[in-house]
């Protein structure tokens, strides 16, 4: 329990370290850059529609505000910190006025969902497969599936999610291809909207999976084929113990550790990659709502997304650390 | 002469490694083209546009009016470059953090880790993004390329942390620390060879990553669009529509070429890993017993 | 002819089944086959070995790191992996429900007799168990597919196990990393032999171990046998822990069993020069004389001196010794050795000073 307190503070702290200075990157993006961000929203809101100049000055005022340009350098940085730690972001200034924090309650669900049943399904079926692959090391299916998934691990989400694009959208037209739900869809038939859903969800699932089983698949490969030679699996083998229980209870359940702090380490790199993916099928999550914010010029609404963004990923991250000691008691040793 | 033997072995006798350097090679040949180009790649309509591929076009011609072939020359040599310079300039980066974390240890290494482990955690592309959306027009090339080094290092100089840890406590460390040699001497002169091989291989997957990042940026209409790139291509042909219209040679020859390049890239860095870690090598020759 | 002769030993075993022994080992030849860069290598490991271990008896097997007893055991306990292959010979077992030939099992019977009636305490006890599960799952893991109970009644039959062993039930919520290197020894011990196996094989159980631990162990493993009346194969190059502990010994050089006799015999009256080095470089209290160091390195078992494998490393070395394998032969009762020093005036061989 003591191990645990102390692991347990270890993790908060740097929890509060990454989002402090990923917080901060994004005040230096906005403050410490060569251009007047006031100006340059103004005349990126502007661009989409004739505004009166009356509207024009209240919008530099609100905008002043907003990006904490009042005030000493100190003053600034400390009401940026304190509209951060509220989560207020201001009214949006594309859909005005709707407040960034409901734009962004209202598109979090989809990208939540999303992220995942893809990761889930990538992770399990990746450490799956490549566990098994470990283990029966002259399997013909599983060395082609290896092989495969390699060849598409190395390309970007934005290029799988293409692909898949063009196959299914124009080659074999059988799936949806845009948006997260049929729009004239009658959401009273709960079974008809949710299937409704999973179907238009299937290829921006399908490519995140593509791009991240790969990954997966080979590291637990290689670990379980360490793990086979390790004394504690020889001497269960030795006293006969089933090779069905010797895979899951001893070689899978000691890869278990290393690949869930995997999981932790690429989650940053997993959300990026469903920001690219939900732009390219136009899937209505935060990753579509950000590039449109940074079309219409929507700063508070990109700062907003940014800042939810760290916070989210470094808490789940966070929550992954402290689940951890269920998969590896050894948590001091970490 | 002893690096080239290693070379020609990897070719010989690691699959992976001959493919990917072919690939790689060919990528690095239709780059070279660029040079020969009879168009400026500035230019539009120099040539007919939505030619198929033919004979006179031999991957077609853009709605814009451009030859794809030596459009796509200079894109990938472009795209190539930059993911060169944002990988030289971040192993920069993450050789000084990861030495001198492992070698200083304390609380110079927790601080550092600290910090490290941010940027592994943080999601990269909202802060790209929101660099973009501040600069707008003033986003160059090249400034693109240091802010995607400045954010790209952490994963590798964890790698080269630990590497260096574990050289610290070897014999000849001590040797070095008691003949008086300062840190800076000790960890450039006794520990950098042993990092390099590492760093070669992290090397391609930086030039992956940082590619990636430069594509997706630049489809989405994020960098400087007048500078052709892979990514910039793709962006220009959804400008235009080309899938829709049929113009399908303009999106998948840009495509395909920057696959080609992932993956040879990818397996040169599988490969150089096999290579550097005696454990594997040996599984290898366990493997053909 | 001879088929009839040998069906004769075969039914006085049915009469009198005690008096055969537990394990025979028939002409054991076990080798590596490697290919290496395209050439074949034969690593002989386990060479032409024959010895006999009778119930109720622990049997120490002594020998340098590479003179081949690990590969020897795991050959016994039909553990062997390619590119270890049994290339001659036989290893038999004579348990009280019948005699098993190992290598004539199917992996379901060869499963079926591991723990319950063959059981081995393995080199390397701080990292044979599964470090991420409680102590209590690795029992239920290696003994309840070979036990009646089930449920509560097998968890009675571990505590229980535990207790005669001298061990509080309570280490079976623990996790490996909890425990001491000496409790996970006694834990690991206590695992080997839940089933009341009739044959054990200890490989170096106590080594790693400071000699206060190694103390209780060896007293644990002693407890054990006796209380079971099992037969132990106890393996270590610890010649102290041999005289201590073992009822007969056999010495191992080179792939080759050179000395076989009671622990007793062998210490008083070695009859193998190596033997003779061996026991005289152990510590004497009073003996303050410098410890004559034997010259020369074990050979290779890719490729072994011809003759005896000891006559480079041999100070009473003859002629035939470079030409001729000298045969294990009985000079005393019960007490073998493969020496023609020895076979021609068996007081030629005598501790060195």
């Amino acid at each position: 329990m003591k191990a645990y307190l102390a692991y347990l503070s270890k993790r908060l702290v740097q929890f509060a370290v990454v989002v402090f200075v990923g917080i901060n990157i994004t005040y230096l993006v906005t403050h410490m850059t060569p251009i007047n961000p006031v100006e340059q929203s103004i005349s990126a809101a502007t661009t989409y529609g004739a505004t009166s100049p009356e509207a024009i000055e209240m919008m530099r005022q609100s905008l002043r505000q907003l990006y904490g340009l009042e005030g000493t350098p100190w003053e600034q940085y400390v009401s940026f910190w304190k509209r951060v730690l509220v989560g207020d972001f201001g009214p949006s200034l594309s859909a005005f006025p709707t407040p960034v924090s409901q734009l962004i309650l209202r598109a979090l669900p989809w990208t939540v969902g999303l992220l995942l049943v893809s990761t889930l399904l990538t992770w399990v079926l990746g450490n799956l497969l490549g566990g098994l692959a470990g283990y029966y090391r002259n399997s013909r299916v599983l060395k082609a599936f290896g092989v495969l998934s390699m060849g598409i691990h190395p390309i970007p989400y934005y290029v799988v999610a293409f692909v898949l694009l063009i196959i299914f959208g124009f080659l074999w037209p059988i799936l949806p291809i845009s948006g997260g739900a049929t729009m004239a869809s009658d959401r009273s038939n709960t079974f008809a909207f949710a299937l409704d859903v999973v179907v238009h969800s299937i290829l921006p699932v399908l490519s995140l999976m593509a791009v991240g089983i790969g990954g997966w698949f080979m590291g637990m490969r290689a670990l379980v084929s360490n793990i086979v030679t390790e004394d504690y699996v020889v001497y269960a083998e030795l006293a006969g113990v089933k090779r069905g229980k010797i895979l899951r209870s001893y070689v899978m359940r000691n890869a278990l550790g290393p690949q869930v702090t995997g999981l932790a380490l690429q989650l940053g790199a997993i959300f990026n990659g469903a920001i690219i993916t939900e732009q390219v099928f136009g899937y209505p999550g935060v990753g579509s709502l950000l590039i449109s914010a940074v079309h219409a010029g929507d700063y508070s609404l990109v700062l907003g997304i940014t800042t939810v963004s760290i916070v989210a990923v470094s808490a789940t991250v966070l929550l992954i650390d402290l689940l951890y000691p269920l998969i590896d008691p050894r948590v001091e040793a970490r | 002469m002893n690096t080239f033997r290693i070379f020609r072995d990897l070719f010989r006798y690691n699959g992976e490694f001959a493919i990917g350097l072919m690939l790689v090679l060919i990528v690095l040949a239709v780059a070279a083209c660029s040079f020969f180009s009879p168009y400026p790649p500035m230019d539009v309509y120099v040539v007919p546009p939505d030619v198929p591929p033919s004979w006179e076009y031999p991957l077609g011609t853009t709605s814009r009016g451009q030859d794809v072939f030596w459009q796509l020359t200079v894109a990938i040599r472009n795209t190539l470059l930059f993911g060169i310079v944002v990988a030289a300039l971040s192993r920069v980066i993450s050789l000084l953090v990861g030495l001198i974390s492992g070698y200083k240890g304390g609380w110079v290494d927790r601080v550092l880790m600290s910090i490290n482990d941010t940027f592994v955690v943080v999601p990269l592309f909202p802060i790209l993004v929101l660099f973009y959306f501040i600069m707008r027009d003033q986003m160059t090339w090249a400034m693109l390329a240091v802010i995607t080094a400045l954010l790209g290092w952490a994963y590798d100089a964890r790698l080269i942390r630990s590497i260096a840890m574990s050289l610290r406590t070897r014999e000849f460390t001590r040797q070095a620390v008691f003949s008086g040699m300062s840190t800076g001497k000790i960890v450039l002169q006794e520990h950098l060879p042993f990092v390099l091989p590492i760093v070669f291989s992290t090397t391609m997957n930086n030039i992956n990553w940082s590619i990636g990042i430069e594509v997706t940026l630049s489809v989405l209409g994020f960098t400087d669009i007048n500078t052709p790139t892979i990514g910039g291509m793709i962006y220009w042909a959804n400008q235009h529509t080309a899938l829709v219209s049929g113009i399908w040679w303009w999106i998948t020859f840009p495509v395909l070429l920057v696959i080609m390049l992932f993956i040879g890239l990818f397996l040169l860095a599988i490969s150089m890993n096999e290579y550097i870690d005696p454990r594997s090598r040996l599984s290898r020759l366990g493997g053909q017993a | 002819m001879i088929a009839d002769l040998r069906s004769i030993p075969s039914s006085v075993e049915l009469r009198a089944p005690q008096a055969a022994p537990l394990l025979s080992v028939d002409r054991l030849k076990a080798y590596y086959k490697v290919k290496l860069f395209g050439i074949d290598r034969e690593v002989r490991a386990v060479d032409d070995v024959s010895l006999k271990i009778n119930r109720n008896e622990i049997y120490g097997l002594a020998g340098e790191s590479s003179s081949g007893k690990s590969s020897l055991i795991k050959t016994i306990a039909g553990a062997i992996r390619p590119p270890l292959r049994v290339v001659e010979g036989s290893v038999r077992f004579s348990f009280k429900d019948g005699e098993r030939d190992i290598y004539k099992l199917s992996p379901q019977e060869l499963s079926a007799i591991r723990w319950s009636h063959l059981s081995y305490i393995m080199q390397g006890s701080m990292s044979v168990l599964n470090p991420v599960r409680r102590i209590k799952h690795a029992f239920a893991d290696f003994a309840l597919p070979h036990v009646a109970a089930k449920g509560a009644d097998f968890t009675h039959l571990v505590e229980g196990h535990l207790k005669r062993l001298h061990l509080d039930p309570a280490v079976l919520q623990a996790y490996p990393h909890e425990l001491s290197g000496g409790m996970r020894q006694r834990v690991t011990i206590a695992l080997a032999t839940i089933c009341s196996p009739e044959f054990i094989i200890a490989d170096e159980p106590t080594t790693a171990l400071d000699v206060i631990v190694q103390k209780g162990v060896l007293a644990m493993i002693r407890e054990i046998q006796q209380e079971f009346g099992s037969s132990v194969l106890f393996v270590t190059h610890d010649m102290a822990v041999h005289a201590n502990l073992t009822d007969r010994l056999g010495i191992m050089y080179a792939g080759r069993l050179v000395e076989e006799g009671r622990t007793r015999d062998v210490f008083k009256r070695p009859l193998h020069p190596y033997t003779a080095h061996l026991i005289s470089s152990l510590p004497r209290i009073g003996d303050e004389a410098p410890k004559k160091a034997l010259e020369g390195s074990p050979p290779s078992l890719a490729d072994p001196p011809p003759g005896c494998r000891f006559h480079p490393r041999c100070p009473l070395a003859i002629d035939i010794c470079r030409r001729e394998a000298p045969p294990m032969v009985e000079l005393l009762p019960g007490h073998r050795t493969a020496c023609h020093v020895a076979q021609a005036d068996p007081a030629r061989v005598r501790p060195v000073a």
